[in-house]
């Protein structure tokens, strides 16, 4: 067995998923986030190119305008306004958290090797493999941070690892759904600044580590 | 042997005298130009080095013959390293290094480091030994490894074999390469005593790590002793920088000059994108350093996990 240029793609974003997972640093792991939805937007575009579908170059151009720039600016601009938690902690330390990224990864293949692959051609169980690893990880960094924002991120993260997923395994979404998507996912992150802003006015941070006690 | 083979022997010989030190050269005139400033020209080290070979030396009188000991073995073992591992590609081999050998001679030379660093029992050498050896322990892993993922789907555990550019099961193995590249470049950064792990530059008690290590050579020990780090920077540059060159399909179908060239090439890149780091980063808090050292050991683990779906 060896990897096509496109699983390289791919595992490539699942890499850079698990990069995310060994750092606390927000900034770090915005940009971090941005790459990872730039490959995602390749990715598509070679989906676009080897199935001879031109609409899939207009979604991995938006895909990569709203992912790849205005989510992170959006959550770097909420970062610095809620306050500059840069370096916040975790509940598992960073340095074990992606090991246990990786054997996530692994598990997902056996997982991918049961699941029936839809397509043949690219993707197929690697596709697969690495499309679930992006579902796992991004849960790994919702429950392991304690900042709040980095719950945003896994959410995006898992939320990345779902359209990779519905991408290599079926022959494409719809336009129009793909464009829904992506506006709730706007809505969605917009929703949770607003929320960080709540939460950072009720309890002067945005330390969930510390959200144990109720509150008026 | 025939006449090829015994210039390719001259040539590594010179190779091996010569260039370690201008790589240093290489490093610190890249960096000063990224500062702004002009800087020592690229044979500075070298002449540095004949220097210290002609100076006297001042030992401490609670050292005993280990301090001395300790340096010769551990440019021998360097030498040794330079030789045999096949850190360009096309060099002579006078005989093969094992994946296994070429790890423990490594874990060896910081043995007889840490053993001069305790001889002369100066609390610098002590502290220092201490947080060498953390940092040993953290970052052998990830070389074991990503040395083990190649030597698995190559079928050999022989490193020259595995970096000889004719084995199939591993020339179409661009990402484990890159990986291992990544792994092993992250690796020597700290094997190296480079900069997110240890400034090479500072001699501020806080954050010496290696530059304490050596604190009490002078004259020609530190001479051998800094010579020694430098055929280790060679060895190290040049072994990750060939696993990316490993990636690139078209290189292992060219010439073997061409081959070598490209060597040479990937060694002088892995060593000014060390000179950006060095220039542009800055040191890590020690308590940070085991989340660096994570990144080795996850390209690593990545390694293993792709050369498992391989061979199964």
């Amino acid at each position: 067995m060896s990897l096509s240029s496109f699983d390289l793609l791919l595992s490539a974003i699942a890499i850079t998923a698990i990069m995310m997972l060994g750092t606390t640093n927000i900034g770090t792991n915005l940009r971090l986030y941005a790459l990872h939805s730039l490959l995602i937007a390749a990715a598509t575009a070679w989906l676009g190119q080897t199935r001879h579908e031109p609409a899939l170059f207009l979604v991995a151009a938006i895909f990569a305008l709203v992912k790849a720039g205005f989510v992170p600016w959006f959550l770097n601009s909420i970062i610095r306004q809620v306050g500059g938690h840069s370096d916040s902690g975790a509940f598992i330390p960073t340095a074990l958290s992606m090991p246990v990224g990786i054997a996530l990864l692994g598990a997902n293949n056996v997982l991918a090797q049961r699941l029936p692959t839809v397509i043949n051609g690219d993707g197929g169980n690697i596709g697969e493999t690495f499309a679930l690893s992006l579902i796992t990880t991004g849960m790994l960094l919702m429950l392991t941070r304690n900042i709040a924002v980095n719950q945003v991120i896994g959410f995006l993260v898992i939320e990345n690892g779902i359209y990779l997923f519905s991408q290599t395994q079926t022959q494409g979404m719809p336009m129009a759904l793909e464009m829904g998507i992506l506006l709730d996912l706007l809505v969605a992150v917009m929703i949770a600044g607003i929320l960080l802003f709540r939460i950072k006015k009720n309890f002067e941070h945005i330390d969930i580590s510390k959200l144990t006690e109720l509150k008026d | 042997m025939n006449n090829t083979s015994w210039l390719a022997y001259i040539a590594l010989t010179a190779a091996i005298v010569v260039v370690p030190p201008l790589l240093i050269g290489f490093i610190r005139k890249t960096k000063a130009r990224l500062q702004n400033r002009v800087g020592a020209p690229y044979h500075q080290p070298l002449l540095d080095l004949i220097k210290l070979l002609s100076k006297g030396e001042l030992v401490s009188e609670h050292a005993s013959w280990v301090l001395r000991g300790a340096a010769i073995a551990n440019v021998s073992i360097a030498l040794l390293l330079a030789v045999t591992s096949p850190w360009i590609p096309g060099m002579p081999r006078p005989f093969d290094v094992d994946i296994f050998l070429f790890i423990y001679l490594f874990a060896l030379m910081r043995f007889f480091s840490v053993l001069s660093a305790l001889d002369t029992a100066s609390p610098f050498g002590g502290f220092a030994a201490g947080r060498d050896l953390t940092l040993a322990v953290l970052v052998e892993p990830a070389v074991m490894l990503c040395l083990t993922a190649l030597a698995v789907v190559a079928q050999t555990a022989n490193l020259s074999e595995i970096f000889s550019f004719t084995g199939k099961a591993l020339s179409v193995q661009a990402g484990l390469w890159v990986m291992a590249g990544c792994g092993l470049y992250l690796s020597s950064l700290v094997e190296l005593s480079r900069m997110p792990a240890d400034d090479p530059t500072t001699h501020l008690e806080l954050t010496m790590v290696h530059e304490a290590m050596i604190l009490e050579n002078s004259g020609p020990n530190l001479a051998l002793t800094e010579y020694a780090t430098a055929l280790k920077l060679l060895v190290l540059m040049g072994v990750s920088g060939q696993c990316f060159l490993h990636a690139f399909a078209a290189v292992w179908q060219t010439s073997p000059s061409m081959q070598t060239a490209c060597g040479a090439g990937a060694v002088l890149l892995a060593v000014a994108v060390t000179a950006l780091i060095e220039a542009t980063g800055v040191k890590l808090r020690w308590t940070k350093l085991p989340e660096f050292i994570a990144y080795a050991i996850t390209f690593g683990l990545l390694c293993l996990v792709v050369a498992l779906g391989v061979v199964k």
